[in-house]
């Protein structure tokens, strides 16, 4: 018994923890921390769904009732020893004091294993004299002054009865990146191995808190105050950009931001017509009129239906295309009256009736199934993923399996063939109790007696207050418009996934939400930053930059706007199924319509989610195909193509050069491109070897990096 | 820089030890081209044990979905019914090894494969459990790893017009997330065909000469788009003038008749093909027996449909409900394999060609209600046989259930440093991400299976 002994003349931290009064371990607050350190309740070991070598533990302790049972009342005890309480299971395992498959997790008479013996000697009880109030990291943020330094993390438990106690020892610190930092588990100090931000999360009971560490990119301050300022967006941006030292690029030229503002907001290239117009307008206003022509278009509502269409993954059910067309054209008309997004999305959540008919009521037949249903609804409207908790409390964030099954019970009630109809009766079955779960807003409250909950979800979601729905919305239209969500992915928003810019994504979701969730308004904000209009020039302390908006960033032209571009382009539309001839890619309904052109260029089914950035295709199967394939070619060499009419107009071949220009990347060949195809055209023996000449240079046209990406 | 004329200095002129601080210099204006072809340098230098490479090429045989070790490798004939399953066991020509009555051709020549059958890990979902086997390192949000083809496409040197990388027919696979090239360039990744040689009409997606278009015409084309590329972008100019990768290779793959000819199945007699099978998944092996006859280091067998959550019994054994002849997933696998490993050895490649067969993950021990199985990680198995493979042994075992390992636990990271070893890579050798960090072919805590290697 010399352990125990030894304990009694120690008086370990955790006992800070424990009932003052009775000086009776913890079992909440300080036995499960141990097992969580130690890694016993990971998902790896015995915090599997179903245990691991016949013992079951709740993962990461999120279920304290659960693990109570199985460590003092499952196999009658045999776990813990009250005769002989370092003779215990829980103690001999995890010191591998017996074989144990998981090796050894606690020092032998260390710290841990001698608190964990105490707590058998005291006959196991299972007191919590204090619930866990708050838990706080220092430092939360930290800017450190080179690679190589050290950094000491320590974390705080504020507990209800007004005891504090520093559980640095029983916090689990993890790095997102562990070749970014490491950090050594007895000392929980964290060693900095590379320039950047890194996020470490902490984890002590349910909580889990994100650390931010900054490295700066540089020795040396970087100069910003010369850097243009246009709204708050700059305000955060240029702050961050500081702090981490990285310069930035300049503005872009007047005809880049013509084409980038163009295809972000319209998903077209700037028509020949519209250059000149945007030329012509020169003068402070020049960019702001632009901004607002182009949010007023037709083409805007087209493509931003196209955008949101994606997001609520509208498409055709088998046999079955009219839902989708009447989805679409519902969604159309918001779009184009300008329906604010909480109105629209309380519309949907709320929908009934026949499907052919009531366009949003396709919302319940776009997953099948109520868990479904609930997983895509958190996914869309709160950036959330609910799923994790359908089998386990979500191991990083807050949601519970009750708010999990429970969203899913509201779903439940719901008829959803072709007519989407409450039928009150409908239950989902809680994994954990057996029974069906009670219908619940994730994270709130139960709703007792309630035939349709949805009415009560989504006024819940769309308040002013939700913490969830205009964040989730404002990083999308983010991301649209930069390239990049401030949090990635985009449905994944939690607190241990912070945004690269937290001060900026609130301040964008505020400003949506005092601006009657009006996309439009939201769109021009970021449109008129100066963030927004930087040259995708790099500088050589930026070049590496991929998040923190020190350049544009440089992105590949979506799959339904790259289609519709050649089409224009090449003068010679794409033919999309049975879909009227002439109908542009952008304003499809139907994404499983019948388009080997838009397979290649790697369109999305909406089958999953759209967000993931495109991977599919790409390389070499791809430029095969458009070195080789139809996709291109057939277009380029077609008698009624833009080309062969030019030439058939007997203009000259400068001209045409000039005019592709301006069409593909809205810019004219500068003197060196002149001299350079002028010279290849030169080189032609005869009129028809000309003609080849022309149609490869528009193939290299359309095929050029400058083309196919956003920039 | 001066690389020549030094003594010490390998061949090439580069040194471990200066690859490893160019590694850092990358940012300074070192090419990308330069510091990948010196990665390439150093990747097959030291043979652990000082070792002979054996394989020259790999053939992973791709299970898609998670294929059930319980009805394949690793059944259990004496548990309950409801662990047990529907398909009996058969004996094989390694004495006391069973395996299913799905695989006899297999089984009459288990003595030429090893099986493993503690594969253990702790990903359960399509994604991550396929990053992981196909990777040997767990994901994570900030980096995706290369898979083997893709690491071998890197560090071998290329000299191939056809693709170092192939996959057949497509590689979307385990959820379709992942790249294959992971950190590595584009170039890389697994080329895909694009079209099912089981199918009559199979043929390579755009491989011959659009109408109207000849040699002169590419050429010209890609010094037109090269051109362009660099008037247009001075930013990402590369600045030696090599242009696009993927158009280089696309050019060189369209421009040369012998690697045209390597995807001319109807050039295999009837006997050849039947003895694959007519699935996908045979005629797909004997097009990858084509492909590493004609020197590309890797080719993947992408085989869907093993997510057998519900009816099991008609998805692995028969195929249809009620077919005479049994053709589902485990009997096609069965021709396969065994035509594969036939073929291989009949042309005395079967030294010099890896063959791996798995899916991300096993499935669990009880069925379910729907007459399937759901995903189960925690134990499965992987079968490998040719290319230095120490044949006619089982590694490691489950328990009685099939639920866990019982000994010689083996994870996806142990099992890529085999598989790496085996290819003759060095488990420890480092490749760099694109901003210049060195990371090591398999993970630091990875250890070969040695007793796999012969």
């Amino acid at each position: 018994m010399s352990a125990f002994v030894l304990l009694m003349a120690l008086l370990s931290p955790g006992d800070e923890a424990a009932n003052v009064k009775t000086n009776s371990v913890d079992f909440d607050n300080s036995v499960i921390p141990i097992l969580t350190k130690a890694g016993c309740n990971t998902g790896a070991c015995h915090g599997a769904a179903v245990g691991r070598g016949g013992f079951r533990l709740s993962l990461y302790g999120g279920d304290p009732d659960f693990d109570y049972r199985s460590i003092v009342l499952e196999l009658e005890g045999r776990r813990v020893n009250l005769s002989r309480p370092d003779k215990s299971l829980l103690v001999l395992k995890p010191t591998e004091s017996i074989e144990h498959g998981g090796g050894t997790r606690l020092e032998y008479e260390g710290t841990d294993a001698v608190l964990l013996t105490k707590w058998i000697a005291q006959g196991t009880p299972r007191v919590q004299s204090e619930r866990l109030d708050q838990f706080h990291v220092s430092p939360e943020v930290h800017v450190a002054g080179r690679v190589g330094a050290e950094l000491q993390l320590e974390a705080t438990a504020h507990f209800t009865g007004g005891t504090e106690v520093n559980v640095t020892q029983w916090t689990v610190f993890t790095p997102e990146d562990a070749a970014a930092l490491t950090i050594d588990p007895q000392t929980a100090t964290a060693r900095l191995l590379r320039r950047g931000r890194h996020i470490v999360v902490a984890r002590y009971l349910d909580r889990v808190v994100p650390i931010e560490i900054i490295v700066p990119l540089s020795d040396t301050a970087v100069e910003m105050a010369g850097a243009p300022r246009h709204n708050f967006i700059d305000d955060e941006v240029l702050q961050l950009l500081s702090t981490l030292r990285i310069p930035v690029s300049q503005q872009a030229d007047s005809l880049t931001f013509l084409r980038r503002a163009t295809l972000d907001l319209t998903g077209r290239l700037p028509t020949i017509d519209g250059i000149g117009e945007f030329l012509n307008a020169s003068g402070p206003q020049q960019r702001k009129q632009l901004i607002d022509g182009l949010l007023n278009s037709a083409e805007f509502n087209e493509y931003w239906t196209l955008q949101m269409a994606k997001l609520l993954r509208i498409r055709s059910q088998a046999k079955d295309s009219q839902g989708a067309s009447t989805y679409h054209k519902w969604l159309k008309n918001q779009i184009a009256n300008g329906t604010p997004y909480d109105e629209m999305t309380r519309e949907i959540l709320t929908a009934t009736g026949d499907t052919h008919e009531v366009g949003p009521a396709n919302f319940y037949r776009t997953v099948g199934g109520a868990r479904e249903q609930a997983e895509f609804a958190s996914e869309l409207f709160m950036g959330n993923r609910l799923r994790c908790a359908n089998c386990h409390n979500h191991p990083l964030d807050r949601w519970t399996q009750d708010d999990y099954h429970g969203l899913a019970a509201i779903f439940a009630k719901l008829d959803t063939g072709r007519v989407i109809k409450v039928n009150g009766r409908g239950e989902v079955t809680h994994p954990r109790t057996g029974a069906a779960a009670m219908a619940r807003i994730p994270g709130e409250r139960f709703l007792e007696d309630d035939c349709d909950g949805r009415e009560a979800f989504a006024a819940w979601l769309t308040n002013q207050q939700n913490p969830y729905f205009a964040k989730a919305f404002v990083n999308r239209l983010w991301k649209s418009m930069m390239g990049r969500g401030l949090v990635e992915p985009t449905d994944d928003l939690r607190a241990t996934n912070p945004a690269t810019h937290p001060a900026l994504l609130t301040q964008l979701a505020d400003d949506f939400v005092r601006h009657n969730y009006d996309l439009r308004h939201t769109l021009r904000r970021i449109a008129l930053s100066a963030a927004y209009s930087r040259s995708p020039q790099t500088l050589p302390g930026n070049r590496a930059d991929n998040r923190f908006y020190s350049h544009a960033l440089s992105r590949p032209l979506q799959p339904e706007v790259l289609a519709d571009a050649l089409s224009d382009i090449t003068g010679i539309a794409a033919q999309y199924g049975d879909a009227p001839s002439g109908t542009r890619a952008v304003a499809l309904f139907d994404p499983n319509i019948k388009s080997d052109a838009l397979d290649i260029l790697g369109r999305c089914r909406r089958t999953d989610s759209c967000e993931a950035d495109d991977q599919a295709g790409g390389g070499l199967s791809r430029k095969l195909h458009l070195f080789n394939g139809e996709l291109i070619n057939r277009r380029n060499s077609d008698p009624d193509s833009r080309l062969a009419k030019l030439i058939a107009a007997g203009r000259k071949p400068e001209k045409i050069v000039e005019q592709f220009y301006q069409l593909a990347l809205s810019r004219n060949p500068d003197e060196r491109e002149r001299t350079y195809w002028t010279k290849q055209v030169a080189a032609a023996i005869d009129a028809e070897q000309r003609q080849e000449i022309m149609e490869d240079f528009i193939w290299s046209l359309l095929t050029c990096r400058e083309f196919v990406t956003n920039h | 820089m001066k690389w020549n004329n030094v003594p010490g200095r390998r061949c090439d002129g580069v040194m471990r030890r200066d690859l490893l601080r160019i590694g850092g210099l990358t940012a300074f204006g070192l090419g990308l081209g330069d510091l990948f072809r010196m990665q390439r340098a150093a990747g097959m230098e030291h043979q652990p044990n000082g070792r002979k490479q054996k394989a020259k090429s790999c053939i992973l045989i791709w299970l898609d979905g998670g294929p059930s070790h319980l009805e394949t490798f690793d059944l259990k004939p004496d548990a309950p019914a409801e662990v047990r399953g529907p398909l009996n066991s058969i004996a094989t020509s390694i004495p006391g090894v069973r395996i299913s009555e799905c695989l006899p051709r297999t089984a009459a020549m288990l003595d030429r494969m090893a099986i493993i059958r503690s594969m253990t890990s702790p990903l359960g979902e399509h994604n991550f459990g396929t990053h992981y086997l196909m990777t040997g390192y767990k994901p994570t949000p900030v980096l995706e790893y290369p898979s083997f083809g893709a690491v071998l496409a890197q560090v071998r040197t290329q000299s191939n017009v056809l693709p170092p990388n192939i996959a057949l027919p497509e590689f979307r696979v385990g959820g379709g997330n992942l790249t294959g090239g992971g950190y590595l360039p584009s170039s890389t990744r697994p080329f895909s065909v694009g079209s099912d040689p089981a199918k009559s009409d199979f043929k390579v997606r755009d491989l011959n000469f659009y109408k109207g278009l000849d040699l002169t015409r590419l050429d010209r084309r890609r010094q037109f788009v090269n051109a362009l590329d660099n008037f247009g972008s001075p930013d990402e100019k590369s600045g030696n003038g090599t242009g696009d990768p993927d158009l280089e290779r696309a050019y060189r793959l369209l421009t040369s008749p012998d690697a045209k000819n390597a995807f001319k199945l109807s050039d295999e007699p009837q006997s050849v093909r039947r003895r694959y099978g007519h699935k996908s998944i045979g005629q797909c092996c004997l097009l990858a027996r084509r492909l590493v006859e004609r020197g590309v280091s890797f080719v993947t067998v992408n085989n869907r449909g093993w997510d057998t959550h519900n009816n099991m019994y008609t998805r692995l054994k028969e195929g249809f409900t009620g077919a005479k002849v049994s053709i589902g997933l485990i009997p096609s696998l069965d021709l396969a394999l065994s035509g594969l490993i036939q073929d291989l050895s009949d042309r005395r490649m079967l030294d010099e060609t890896l063959i791996v067969v798995m899916g991300e993950f096993g499935r669990t021990p009880k069925l379910n209600t729907a007459g399937g199985r759901d995903h189960w990680p925690r134990v499965f198995s992987a079968l490998l046989a040719g290319g230095g493979v120490q044949s006619g042994q089982v590694i490691g075992s489950s328990d009685s259930v099939g639920e866990g390992p019982k000994d010689r636990p083996v994870t996806p990271t142990d099992l890529a440093a085999t598989i790496y070893t085996l290819l003759g890579v060095d488990p420890k050798h480092e490749l760099h991400t694109k901003d210049g960090r060195p990371i090591r072919v398999a993970p630091y805590e990875a250890e070969v299976v040695s007793e796999i290697i012969a």
